[in-house]
């Protein structure tokens, strides 16, 4: 059971609290409710570019890092689809500086052009890095726009065209601080050795006299039901074909998103799951394979991806996913399966909760989902789904007119 | 409110750091156990370490793969019966074998202690290696390695461990597609025999720990005695390579993976903990020299850093990064140009404090809760060392000065004792 606080200040910063007297540090989450998802289809990557830019010094603190290491402190960030997190671990007698570090830059940012021409190398070079220079690094940049035909999760979080990248101006960034970076548009938690009274008091000094900002309105475009399958084949130089498959979901906050998530367990939660013993040990297809669910906000996908053994026929494979879930539809009885899967999100559950920092990060996104308390009650949402659930889903979205196919074939002669 | 002064931070020093002791005892057949308690949940963290890493093995892959066939069949077992069971109790399974170490770690709720004790001693003492499943692992370990070769970061890897270690060394060999044909039921049981062995063997145990886990423990391993043989370890010392700098063509890539990097003293050497604090100034960090530098001013890369590492027969430092194929140069003459520099002029007051203090909050990190406690405890015992080791680097952070920093760094990063690979397109 974890217990926590909460309160908002009157600028609308919320704020959520977690004693655990077990730890000399404390970590502090900042989530902005800003991603990818934001951003114009004209200006991609500016939510993450923006990231960097956040650490490259704000209106009264030259450079952010420097402070934060000189007591202690360690800190990261990640931008994805829906939002954009800032999180930080420090020894309990030093929060104050993270208070005053985060704060300053929620404040206003030092929007400086030889930042942002460095940062855009940066990210540049973390494009390549993570994408281009990678076997395989391009399959989701393909799967995306293959699924999502107008919805902005069409394009990743580094942006659909580097070109995007090296084109942002400073005005473009500053108008993207003042109309996405606010109190009223952000969550904040704090987890760790600290009292509940002096996160509070803390915050009201720190974070109290911002203001609020006018926040950009969100008008996403509906993505259109799909109705028919999508299949795309590219040829690459790789070592293995690969087979990706995604159907779309419904969004996060459905009672779905349990059951599908439940299945994707059920299909290739550890060794023992469907599509690695059917697939890998049984009919020994594919070197490795898995399943999950993108955790979007709006309705994401369900995804499998796997590489084929050598000499393996992509269709062959294909057909043998579709036998795996053909089985699913069919539902057998699956009682134990069924209860070992809930169990081992009992566990990962108790385990995620065993920091501080995905304790404040899993507090501050279930705030941002509306209920926080999901922190203690989600493993109940996944234990209360049923068999009939199980193959009500995936008859419902793990169909062929709902999927798209991407075939990602090697030209390579062994 | 308006009063606020937002210049300057308000700064206080950072605590001492206190390192719980491991409890230790040994089972009834003279097996070593260490406990830590520690958290606030009902979960464990349980290792079973062995001396059965790659040091050990005559063969390319042989202490990788008998470490991962274990939990692939045993005497009473299916490996789906054992994956399956693992799966069902929700416990999750680490296998992994090292240069000098091998074994399996298990996280689980505290509460299916004598379940996961029971599948342990199947996986750990009584596989049987079927040769349906080796032949199947060898073919999948196959295909990822040929993935992983595709990856410039990972065969720039492999060729520092050859060209620091050299060919002939199990610390420095690369492996090649014909060994994964080379190994049989036979040479892995052979292997499981002389390594996995009660006296080859300790169990570190951390978490909330259930009651009864001594008596558990004994009732299922205290059977396994010692056959009193000790096979020679292998001791011959590794030798680097002639050739300092290597450069492997990939064509097609927009970046090239550099190392550079050399043999260098392990834990149990008294220069090591100012050593640590050093490869800290230079890119053991965020701002460090090589981030601030090469990423933060120059944009050339994504990330830069180094990082220096024990082995029991050696130790190594390197510093790793991906770079555009035209700034490679660029940017590794800016790594020579920050060691020389480190050599030379003295690390000013304000940055050694930077260092100091980020390394003394790392230090709280690294015993925070009880999964990183019981990787510091094994990363010091491994060495023969306990928690002095520890106070002795915190102690380091605090007292080293600037001379002693030129020192080492003319010492341990001698330029032309340095490897350098490169991997990318030409």
């Amino acid at each position: 059971m974890i217990n926590y606080k909460r309160f908002s200040l009157e600028n609308g910063l919320r704020v959520l609290v977690h004693e655990d007297k077990s730890t000399p540090l404390v970590a502090m989450n900042l989530l902005y409710n800003v991603g990818s998802r934001d951003e114009n289809p004209e200006m991609t990557g500016l939510a993450h570019l923006f990231e960097h830019l956040m650490f490259g010094g704000s209106l009264n603190i030259p450079d952010y890092d420097t402070p934060l290491q000189l007591v202690g402190g360690e800190n990261n960030a990640f931008t994805s689809n829906d939002i954009t997190n800032y999180y930080l671990t420090i020894p309990a007698e030093n929060i104050e500086t993270g208070f005053w570090l985060e704060s300053d830059r929620m404040l206003e940012l030092d929007f400086s052009q030889k930042n942002l021409d460095t940062q855009k190398n940066v990210v540049i070079e973390e494009f390549n890095q993570r994408f281009i220079n990678q076997p395989y690094g391009e399959a989701l940049l393909k799967l995306k726009p293959l699924a999502y035909k107008i919805h902005p999760y069409r394009w990743p979080t580094i942006g659909m065209d580097i070109t995007h990248i090296e084109s942002t101006d400073l005005e473009q960034v500053k108008s993207f601080f003042f109309s996405h970076y606010a109190p009223n548009n952000a969550i904040l938690a704090l987890t760790g050795n600290i009292e509940y009274e002096l996160a509070f008091k803390l915050s009201q000094k720190w974070f109290g006299s911002i203001e609020k900002r006018k926040i950009q309105s969100r008008n996403l475009p509906v993505e259109p039901e799909q109705t028919e399958e999508r299949i795309m084949t590219i040829e690459k130089d790789v070592p293995s074909t690969a087979l990706y498959k995604a159907w779309h979901i419904g969004p996060r906050n459905s009672m779905d998103f349990y059951t599908l998530d439940l299945i994707t367990d059920l299909l290739a939660g550890g060794e023992s799951g469907r599509l690695y013993t059917k697939l890998v040990r049984e009919k020994k297809l594919f070197s490795e394979i898995n399943a999950y669910i993108t955790a979007d906000l709006d309705p994401g996908l369900i995804i499998i991806q796997g590489k084929l053994m050598k000499n393996i026929d992509i269709q062959y494979a294909e057909e043998s996913v579709n036998l795996v879930i053909n089985d699913l539809q069919n539902g057998n009885n699956m009682k134990d399966e069924m209860e070992k899967v809930k169990n081992k999100f009992e566990s990962s559950t108790v385990f995620s909760n065993t920091s501080i920092l995905n304790k404040a990060a899993n507090l501050s996104f279930f705030e941002l989902l509306g209920n926080p308390g999901l922190i203690n009650t989600e493993a109940d949402a996944y234990r209360s789904v049923t068999q009939e659930m199980v193959i009500e889903a995936t008859r419902k979205f793990i169909i062929p007119s709902n999927c798209s196919t991407l075939n990602y074939l090697s030209t390579r002669k062994e | 409110m308006n009063n606020l002064q937002r210049i300057q931070p308000p700064v206080f020093p950072v605590d001492k750091v206190n390192i719980p002791e491991a409890n230790s005892f040994r089972l009834n057949n003279g097996v070593p156990v260490y406990t830590i308690e520690a958290g606030t949940e009902d979960i464990m963290r349980l290792e079973f370490t062995f001396r059965a890493g790659q040091v050990k093995e005559h063969l390319p892959l042989l202490a990788s793969t008998c470490n991962l066939m274990l939990s692939e069949g045993s005497q009473n077992f299916s490996s789906e019966e054992l994956n399956r069971s693992l799966d069902y109790y929700g416990v999750f399974l680490n296998q992994s074998a090292e240069k000098d170490s091998a074994g399996i770690v298990l996280f689980f709720l505290s509460k299916h202690i004598e379940k996961v004790l029971e599948l342990s001693r199947e996986i750990l003492f009584r596989p049987v290696f079927p040769e349906p499943e080796l032949n199947a692992l060898m073919k999948k370990r196959l295909r990822w390695y040929l993935v992983n070769r595709e990856k410039v970061q990972n065969l720039a890897t492999d060729q520092f461990f050859e060209s620091v270690f050299g060919k002939n060394h199990p610390y420095g060999y690369q492996v090649i597609d014909r060994d994964f044909e080379n190994l049989t039921q036979a040479l892995l049981i052979d292997f499981h025999l002389k390594y996995y062995t009660p006296e080859n063997m300790a169990i570190i145990i951390s978490g909330k720990i259930h009651g009864k886990t001594a008596e558990l423990l004994n009732s299922y391993f205290e059977n396994m005695v010692p056959k009193g043989i000790n096979y020679k370890d292998y001791t011959t010392l590794p030798e680097g390579e002639k050739l300092k700098k290597v450069h492997l063509n990939k064509p097609g890539t927009v970046q090239s993976a550099v190392k550079i990097g050399s043999p260098t003293i392990n834990k149990r050497h008294s220069d090591y903990p100012g050593l640590k604090i050093l490869n800290s100034v230079l890119g053991g960090y965020f701002g460090s020299r090589l981030m601030k530098n090469i990423r933060e001013e120059k944009g050339y890369t994504y990330g830069i850093s180094s990082s220096v590492s024990s082995l029991e027969l050696s130790g190594y430092k390197v510093i790793s990064t991906e770079v555009g194929i035209k700034n490679c140069q660029k940017s590794i003459d800016e790594i020579y140009k920050e060691i020389k520099l480190l050599q030379s002029v003295p690390v000013k007051k304000e940055e050694m404090a930077v260092v100091r203090n980020y390394m003394s909050g790392e230090m709280l990190r690294m015993f925070d809760g009880p999964f990183a406690l019981a990787e510091s405890f094994r990363s010091a015992w491994e060495f023969g060392l306990d928690n002095n080791y520890y106070y002795r680097l915190a102690e380091k952070i605090k007292t080293i000065d600037p001379d002693e920093i030129i020192e080492l760094a003319r010492t341990y990063y001698n330029i032309d004792d340095l490897y350098e690979v490169t991997v990318g397109a030409e």
